[in-house]
């Protein structure tokens, strides 16, 4: 910390040699720059309508000068190159114009002196639209957008949304962030251990349930239970010399298997089953055509063995029906469940029923009933289905006299094969589901909901310890949360419970009386009456006593397990609401300040009367609401680092950030979002500063997915495409290959390229001047480029007349007024946000294009050379059209073409200001790197050290962007030296002490007036 | 009593909680009046609706006004006649054809392509589609109750049973989840929870803001305040309605010759069906009378209802009593609905607004998912509108679209005619492009 201070003050004292005094300049002013400007300027810069909206005389004295200096640096450069006043008028003398500019550079830099160290005055700022969106995306793990219908952010001067002067609240946006917040909390879900988020609504039953279903289908579809997968790697096992990989082990081979990780005890099993020898049955039979297998056709014969095993497997599976009772469906809950239940545990045996002595007349097919109506056993049509397949199959068929060794060979077998490892869908008549799809855990009830667990070989024989918890874990979350059994059981009692007195299969129980339907008296109750039912006919299934009390005692036992958690989760729940509330608020919360938000959900849960749930949800939008999370706001007596002003650096007007507050900085400028948990980690250690420190967390940062919200931030803002999302003033019955899609694609692809710049490193120079761009299908064809098939860099784009930023599609189209090109706005693009120079807004008449390209009489070229024949237009025009024109190759789409819309050849030769030509876009990259290379990069360096700052700049950060720029050529114009630089800046480090003299604020002439008028050209 | 823990208070809690917070409630101000325009009057709709048919041989009108003839069926509409609509033949498209029940009845409002299997999809409403436009001026935008228990598991053709419980769905994914509870319908509507929450949430956040201005430079004070002033100014104008509201409440209560009060339900599930549907129709009666919320559904019957009926003497549960279409217990099912709409229609008859009637400034739907119930026939719908909506809907009539071509008799149609009454602009809404020709 100490050390970097040091660095800063060396860094300060070099621009800070001497304080200017600011006299002779104000002497100056009155007596050399006001008496040349009333000759030679004010005839038109003064006035009602002043050209170029600049009004001259109205800076009186220096301090006025000063505060205004980026207009005052664009009157230098004008003076400078002889373009004002411009060349009609008289002439000033060379000496008169040169002490003129003499003085603004004396201006400045006794300004930068005077400033020196000054971090600026950032204010606190609320997140702007973009920033909410990220921070509750890394706050609930999903992606809300819940911005989406907010007003647009202003931007501030230098072009970004995302700095205090610009970013205002009103009563109107405020209700919004209300609605927001509230939006946000029905995402939430309590599960038994915390909060966590969904991707949709939580506020639904069925939303619950469906959110609960999909994480455990995720999970076993995840799971290697593919048979063929093992066989494959027990081979390349045994055959691990021949290989030449002799140190391989069944765990290597396990976790190398080409598709999914594969179990390594299951693997260790199959690979035992394999090995001992088997002389009869289908394990024999499987471990000859495991032994046949050849390398090349390894993949094959798995399969092979895979589809024997299933088959095998599934016509020995183990048949089950629920138990009979006089006077109840089969499809009662409490039989049923019987039924299920006996599937679930017997998957791993063999129906030795299904073996046929050799000796025994052929098996004939049975006749198939019909598919079961409502409230029938669909047992018999599944066995008739069984039997049938079982047919001439005749790995079924065994000798006679060995029939014992067979039932033993196929048991064994079915030891290792189960018939399914785990079931995820379930109709009426399971297994039978050939009529009902898509019922995703799935008890398969009649109309009542209901879901049933059926993957006991898959936690015996395929997962870990760990994995088997985490199964475990999300079918009770699944409970807790969607309230499955609990449901069931209401569902069921208010429409079936009824059967047991007699009501018909679909009838509702009546409604308890003073008792709840889930108290332990009006289960046992009604398990009572399914009892008596039982008892009710000796010719009953012994059986259905067992399935009953069995059932019943499950239902109310989960129940009473839930009501437990419920109450053992409450605790945990708050410790999970301090926890987001601190993540909310970037920083730990002091124990007054989380006791005051456990408070809040108290007096909820109290005066408000609210259930556990609704109170959390209510804490949750307090916490979205507050202060400490809409607005980053660096706090006087935040801990964890010494708040007295830097000593070391006397002139460093500021004193340094709390590492929290760094943290906040750092995360903001690099990921649009808040601090993860690493990098409060840091910040809570204190050691933030440290630039050891600073650098590995921001070079950690920069390789992180997240940074894409720099890309998307940072560039669509810098270069002017952040909405082009949204844009819609593409003609598309003239262009029909535009659509969404399209557009969607240009939108991303300068993002990809920053991105991969930032990820990797690459070097700023590339941006410009490269040969490499990213595509997906959508933009590969509009470029005429091979097929891709999702987002892909292309290294050559250059031979389709792409790569870096200049001629992305994006730019192109968005500086194109529909039905023709415009180099003059695409000129300007260039000029004004690549290069970094002030272009002063076009005088309010100027003559109009013909709107369509198509039709007009000459090539636009033709009629901008004739616009600038005007010599007061052509000391703008002369600026910009020349790079605009570089671009004719490109159609208003960004389309690669040889013709203008009316068939006319366009014609790419340009002549850039001073005289140099060049062709096409190679050659305006050429001109760039040869002639203003700098301007770009001080650019570059401006641009990001503003939204880094989330100010606009001043003169006391020039000597950071000079700085910048001249270390570039060292570091290989890499851009995280560029980022390295700025997060090490005293600007980035240090915050200005509360009450410092307002400093200039470097503000560039506002571009929107040039864009607004501009269109016409 | 420990009550079920169905998570649905929650939802409509927010619903009320009404973000949105509007200028105070002006049309109510109008109750103050001594003769208000009855256009000045807010408009309310309300749905009822029986699951499984009815017997169709008891099922109709002819005549006009006063000299209406209804059928046994409809006789407990006697009363209010004048001020009823008997319609036949509409239907929806999109749910015939496509097996019966769940499919017949999971878009009777919308007009929506329904999904089968794991995904539940449907789409949005008109009742939802209402209160989006209107709710926003009343504490709750809608209130969408059942007097049966919802079902969400598969029914034989694979479609969900949510599509049988819930008729108001508030978007394609969800449906709005109904409320079984009178007690909790009650407290959602009578504690103001939506604004109290909101003002809570204000209060708290204002008082945060308030710690850290301490602790925080004077230029990032004046950000802070800017944010105060908008918190104060959102509480006030939260404050206002609740106000505002509550002295019209009190007024409107003085005003009315026929003052309707009504205490809270006891907390559970009523026993008995009679009570329970009545408590529901007095809670939204009192509801639009206060203007609480404009638009209410409510389910008496879902449909494939299990519920059976000890009180009319009907052995079997409502769905199976439906399969025997002849029966007299199934008309007196069917009947005991429309006596329930007929004492809700009744109700909202008997509070004065201005010169006429709370009924007169609404329009109440009764309708089922299938004509007869054994046949599951959906190519008409029974279907019934009682009140004038403010003078926008002509009544006495009876009006027969069953001879028109499927073109002019959607259901569809007859919405967007109600979505312009309302003053909701819809070009489309499910499969109709056109308003209902007579209505």
């Amino acid at each position: 910390m100490r050390a970097l201070l040091a660095l800063f003050a060396c860094a300060s004292l070099a621009a800070a040699a001497a304080p200017a005094t600011t006299a002779p300049l104000e002497q100056q002013f009155q007596q050399t720059v006001r008496p040349f400007l009333a000759k030679h300027c004010l005839s038109c810069h003064s006035g009602a309508s002043p050209a170029a909206q600049f009004d001259l005389k109205a800076y009186t004295n220096l301090a006025h000068v000063t505060k205004d200096y980026p207009r005052w640096a664009l009157v230098m450069e004008r003076l400078e190159a002889k373009d004002m006043p411009p060349k009609p008028m008289t002439q000033p003398p060379a000496e008169s114009s040169h002490q003129v500019v003499t003085w603004i550079q004396a201006l400045r830099s006794a300004e930068i002196k005077r400033s020196a160290g000054d971090p600026g005055l950032v204010s606190a700022r609320r997140l702007s639209n973009a920033e909410y969106n990220y921070t509750i995306r890394d706050l609930t793990g999903q992606d809300m957008q819940v911005t989406r219908e907010f007003p647009v952010d202003p931007a501030n001067p230098a072009g970004f949304d995302n700095s205090g002067e610009s970013l205002t609240m009103s009563p109107a946006l405020l209700n919004k962030y209300l609605q927001a917040a509230r939006e946000v909390a029905n995402h939430m879900v309590l599960t038994p251990t915390k909060l966590d988020f969904a991707p949709y609504p939580m506020l639904v039953e069925t939303d619950r349930e469906k959110f609960a279903v999909q994480r455990i289908i995720q999970f076993y579809s995840s799971q290697p239970t593919q048979y063929a997968d093992y066989f494959a790697a027990a081979w390349r096992f045994e055959h691990r010399a021949n290989l030449r990989q002799p140190t391989a082990t069944l765990a290597t081979l396990a976790s190398l298997a080409a598709e999914a990780k594969l179990s390594p005890k299951y693997l260790q099993m199959v690979y035992q089953a394999l090995k001992t020898p088997e002389t009869l049955g289908p394990m024999a039979k499987l471990q000859q055509m495991w032994q046949s297998a050849t390398a090349e056709e390894l993949v094959a014969k798995t399969a092979e063995m895979q589809a024997f095993v299933s088959r095998i497997r599934l016509r020995t599976s183990r048949q089950f029906a629920a138990p009979v009772v006089k006077g109840l469906p089969p499809g009662s809950q409490p039989l049923v469940n019987w039924k299920l239940k006996e599937y679930a545990a017997h998957r791993r045996e063999s129906d030795p029923a299904a073996l046929q002595n050799e000796s025994d007349p052929p098996r004939v097919a049975p006749t198939i009933p019909r598919y079961p109506g409502l409230h029938q056993e669909g047992a018999p049509r599944w066995a008739a289905l069984m039997a049938k397949a079982r047919v001439d199959d005749m790995d079924l068929v065994v000798p006679t006299a060995q029939r014992q060794a067979y039932e033993a060979a196929f048991s064994r077998f079915a030891r290792v094969f189960p018939d399914v490892f785990y079931v995820t869908e379930r109709g009426r008549y399971f297994p039978d589901d050939s009529q009902d799809k898509g019922r995703l855990l799935s008890a398969g009830y009649h109309s009542v909901v209901g879901f049933w667990r059926d993957d006991t070989p898959l936690m015996e024989l395929i997962l870990d310890e760990k994995a088997k918890k985490e199964l475990d874990r999300l079918w009770n979350e699944f409970d807790y949360m969607a309230q499955a059994t609990e449901r069931t059981w209401t569902q069921f009692w208010f429409n079936q419970a009824g059967a047991v007195d007699g009501k018909g299969a679909e009838a509702a129980a009546e409604r308890p009386v003073g008792i709840a339907i889930t108290d332990p008296p009006a289960i046992m109750g009604m398990r009572d009456k399914f009892l008596l039912k039982a008892a009710a006919d000796p010719k009953n299934d012994p059986l259905a006593p067992t399935a009953i009390n069995h059932h019943f005692a499950r239902i109310d036992s989960i129940l009473r397990g839930l009501e437990k958690q419920r109450q053992d989760a409450q605790p945990l729940h708050l410790q999970s609401l301090v926890q987001l509330a601190s993540r909310a608020y970037r920083r730990p919360l002091a124990k007054p300040e989380s006791d005051d938000l456990l408070g809040y959900y108290r007096e909820l849960r109290t005066a408000k009367e609210l259930s556990h749930d609704d109170a959390v949800r209510e804490t949750v939008v307090s916490v979205l609401m507050a202060p400490d999370f809409l607005y980053r706001l660096d706090l006087q007596d935040s801990g964890l680092t010494s708040s007295r002003p830097a000593k070391a650096a006397a002139r460093v007007a500021g004193r340094p950030l709390s590492s929290l507050d760094l943290a906040s900085r750092l995360s903001y400028f690099l990921w649009s979002s808040n601090p993860d948990d690493e990098l409060l980690k840091r910040a809570a250690a204190g050691d933030l500063q440290r630039p050891e420190v600073l650098l590995a967390q921001t070079r950690r940062m920069l390789k992180d997915p997240r940074v894409r919200g720099m890309a998307t931030e940072f560039t669509g803002n810098w270069l002017t495409f952040r909405n082009f999302e949204k844009s819609n003033s593409v003609d598309r019955a003239r262009f029909p290959t535009f659509n969404n899609e399209l557009r969607e694609a240009m939108f991303q692809e300068p993002i990809r390229l920053i991105e991969d710049a930032l990820q990797n490193n690459r070097s700023v120079l590339d941006l410009i001047y490269g040969n490499s761009t990213f595509v997906n299908p959508s933009l590969a064809k509009h470029y005429g480029m091979p097929e891709v098939k999702s987002w892909t860099r292309v290294d050559d784009a250059n031979r389709y007349g792409r790569g870096g930023l200049l001629p992305m599609a994006v730019f192109l189209t968005l500086n194109s007024p529909g039905l023709r090109t415009s180099p003059v706005k695409r000129g300007n693009w260039v000029v004004q946000r690549v290069l970094g120079e002030i272009v002063p807004p076009p005088p309010p008449v100027v003559p109009e294009l013909p709107h369509d390209e198509a039709t007009s009489e000459l090539p636009v070229r033709d009629m901008l050379a004739k616009h600038r024949e005007n010599a007061l237009c052509s000391a703008c025009h002369a600026k910009i059209d020349s790079f605009g024109l570089a671009f004719e190759g490109y159609g208003p789409v960004g389309n690669a073409r040889t013709k203008d819309l009316a068939g006319r050849v366009v014609d790419t030769l340009v002549n850039y200001p001073g005289g140099s030509t060049g062709t096409a876009v190679a050659g305006l990259q050429n001109f760039i790197r040869e002639h203003r290379e700098k301007e770009y990069l001080t650019n570059f360096s401006r641009k990001m050290l503003a939204y880094a700052l989330n100010r606009s700049l001043q003169l006391s950060d020039e000597i950071t962007v000079e700085q910048m720029v001249a270390q570039a050529p060292a570091k290989g114009y890499r851009i995280q030296s560029f980022v390295e630089a700025i997060v090490t800046s005293p600007q980035f480090l240090n915050r200005r002490l509360a009450e410092k003299q307002p400093v200039s604020q470097l503000q560039p002439l506002q571009p929107t007036k040039v864009q607004s008028t501009k269109a016409k050209l | 009593m420990k009550k079920l823990s169905f998570p649905l208070s929650r939802r409509a809690v927010l619903r009320g909680a009404g973000c949105s917070m509007a200028l105070p409630w002006l049309e109510s101000l109008h109750a103050l009046a001594d003769t208000p325009p009855p256009s000045a009057f807010p408009k309310r709709f309300g749905v009822v609706f029986l699951g499984n048919g009815i017997h169709e041989d008891h099922w109709s009108a002819e005549g006009e006004g006063a000299a209406m003839k209804l059928s046994k069926t409809l006789a407990p509409l006697e009363p209010v006649k004048e001020k009823l609509n008997v319609i036949d033949g509409l239907f929806v498209k999109a749910l015939t054809g496509q097996g019966i029940h769940p499919g017949q009845t999971g878009s009777l409002l919308s007009g929506a392509k329904i999904a089968k299997g794991a995904v539940i999809h449907s789409g949005i409403s008109v009742d939802q589609m209402i209160a989006n436009h209107i709710g926003q001026d009343t504490p709750q935008s809608s209130i969408v109750l059942a007097c049966d228990q919802p079902m969400t598991g598969y029914h034989e053709t694979n479609f969900s049973m949510a599509y049988s419980s819930h008729i108001s769905w508030q978007s394609p994914d969800s449906p709005v989840p109904v409320e079984v509870y009178p007690s909790l319908a009650w407290d959602n509507l009578f504690d103001n929870r939506g604004s109290l929450l909101n003002i809570s949430v204000l209060d708290r956040v204002k008082s945060r803001a308030q710690d850290l201005t301490r602790r925080i430079s004077a230029t990032d004070k004046s950000k802070l305040d800017e944010f105060l002033t908008s918190v104060r100014e959102v509480e006030k104008r939260v404050e206002t309605m609740r106000k505002s509201k509550g002295n019209a409440d009190d007024a409107a209560k003085g005003k009315n010759t026929v003052a309707f009060t009504m205490d809270r339900p006891a907390n559970g599930l009523p026993e008995d069906l009679r009570d329970h549907a009545r408590l529901m129709c007095d809670i939204i009666a009192i509801a639009f009378q206060t203007d609480k919320t404009r638009v209410a559904s409510l389910i008496i019957s879902r449909d494939l209802s299990a519920m059976y009926y000890p009180f009319l003497e009907v052995k079997d549960g409502h769905h199976a009593a439906s399969h025997n279409n002849n029966s007299d217990g199934y008309e007196r099912i069917a009947r005991f609905h429309v006596e329930q709409y007929a004492y809700l229609a009744s109700k909202l008859n008997s509070m004065k607004e201005g010169t006429g009637t709370v009924l007169d400034n609404s329009c109440l739907m009764f309708l089922s998912n299938l004509w007869i119930g054994r046949k599951h026939d959906n190519f008409r719908l029974p279907l019934l509108l009682t009140g004038g909506l403010g003078g926008t809907l002509q009544t006495g009539r009876v009006l027969n679209y069953l001879k028109d071509g499927v073109e002019n008799r959607k259901m569809c149609s007859l919405y967007l005619s109600l979505l312009d009454r309302f003053g909701v602009k819809a070009e489309e809404f499910g499969d109709s492009r056109t308003r209902l020709e007579r209505i």
